[in-house]
């Protein structure tokens, strides 16, 4: 197994994961909140709305702008 | 520690919001994050990007020394018509239209050409002025939960940004992307390398946008 498969089952891992995660949050009484749960939460605030929009422009900006 | 917010439908405004007026842990972290991307983005040869990140932690910081300085109570702006509009009344059918025509057009623009650059940075600007004006929200927010219980969350976005960041200083330079450890924009290069890969993308960047604004 080369480097390039070990990484990119590192990342397969990380998305099971998430998905895994939200499954998880889904069931009754879980502690655990879903993904858009936990947004909700981070943009009440200016400084979290700000904060995960810059992150969401910055994404588009890397991938297409110059 | 978020600062406290004055409950919907009490004898302020709706919009009012409450500021202790200090720079909370919150706005701590969420800059500090801005600044760390910001320098890494410089590393890597995006001067440019890294200064929207830069400039988004410069401006959460003057807010919140300007709130700390005037010692006065907040009160929050009202979102513009336009934006209310388009926040909760654009019909989901007429922003899918929208959407799927920005992502077909404008996959068709080459990567980082000019033409990318400006049709990209419409949506952007939009979602950072709304993300600014819009109030903090009130006891009407969602329900809290415990933030124990996000832990998982939070193990997960660390391990990422820790494995991204290993990919980056595993690179033969910080502007030179390795097959061996790619890191996961390099992986992404063979899909933006077409107009439908583009298009696919950016449908998925614009229905992520649309989903956090949303929240």
């Amino acid at each position: 197994m080369s480097s390039h498969d070990v990484t990119l089952a590192i990342y397969s891992a990380l998305a099971v994961a998430v998905v895994g995660v939200e499954l998880r949050s889904r069931k009754p009484g879980s502690r655990i909140p879903s993904l858009g749960r936990a947004f909700s939460r981070m943009m009440r605030t200016r400084s979290g709305r700000v904060g995960i929009v810059a992150g969401w422009v910055w994404l588009g900006l890397h991938f297409f702008a110059r | 520690m978020e600062r406290e917010v004055s409950g919907a439908g009490s004898s302020p405004p709706a919009s009012a919001v409450s500021s202790a007026g200090a720079f909370t842990t919150v706005d701590a972290i969420v800059v500090a994050i801005l600044v760390v991307a910001g320098i890494f983005d410089w590393l890597s040869g995006n001067p440019i990007h890294s200064t929207l990140l830069f400039a988004a932690a410069v401006a959460l910081s003057w807010d919140a020394f300007a709130r700390r300085r005037s010692g006065e109570l907040e009160v929050a702006a009202e979102p513009s018509p336009v934006a209310r509009a388009v926040a909760n009344r654009v019909p989901i059918p007429a922003a899918l239209l929208g959407a799927l025509a920005f992502s077909v057009v404008v996959g068709g623009f080459g990567r980082y050409s000019w033409p990318a650059t400006v049709s990209v940075l419409v949506p952007c600007a939009f979602a950072l002025v709304l993300a600014w004006r819009r109030p903090d929200e009130t006891a009407s927010g969602p329900e809290p939960f415990d933030l124990r219980g996000a832990v998982p969350w939070f193990s997960i976005v660390v391990a990422a940004g820790l494995f991204e960041l290993t990919n980056l200083f595993l690179q033969p330079s910080m502007k030179t992307d390795s097959y061996a450890h790619p890191t996961f924009s390099v992986m992404t290069d063979p899909v933006l390398a077409s107009h439908p890969g583009r298009s696919v993308v950016l449908i998925l960047w614009l229905a992520l946008g649309w989903f956090l604004m949303r929240r």
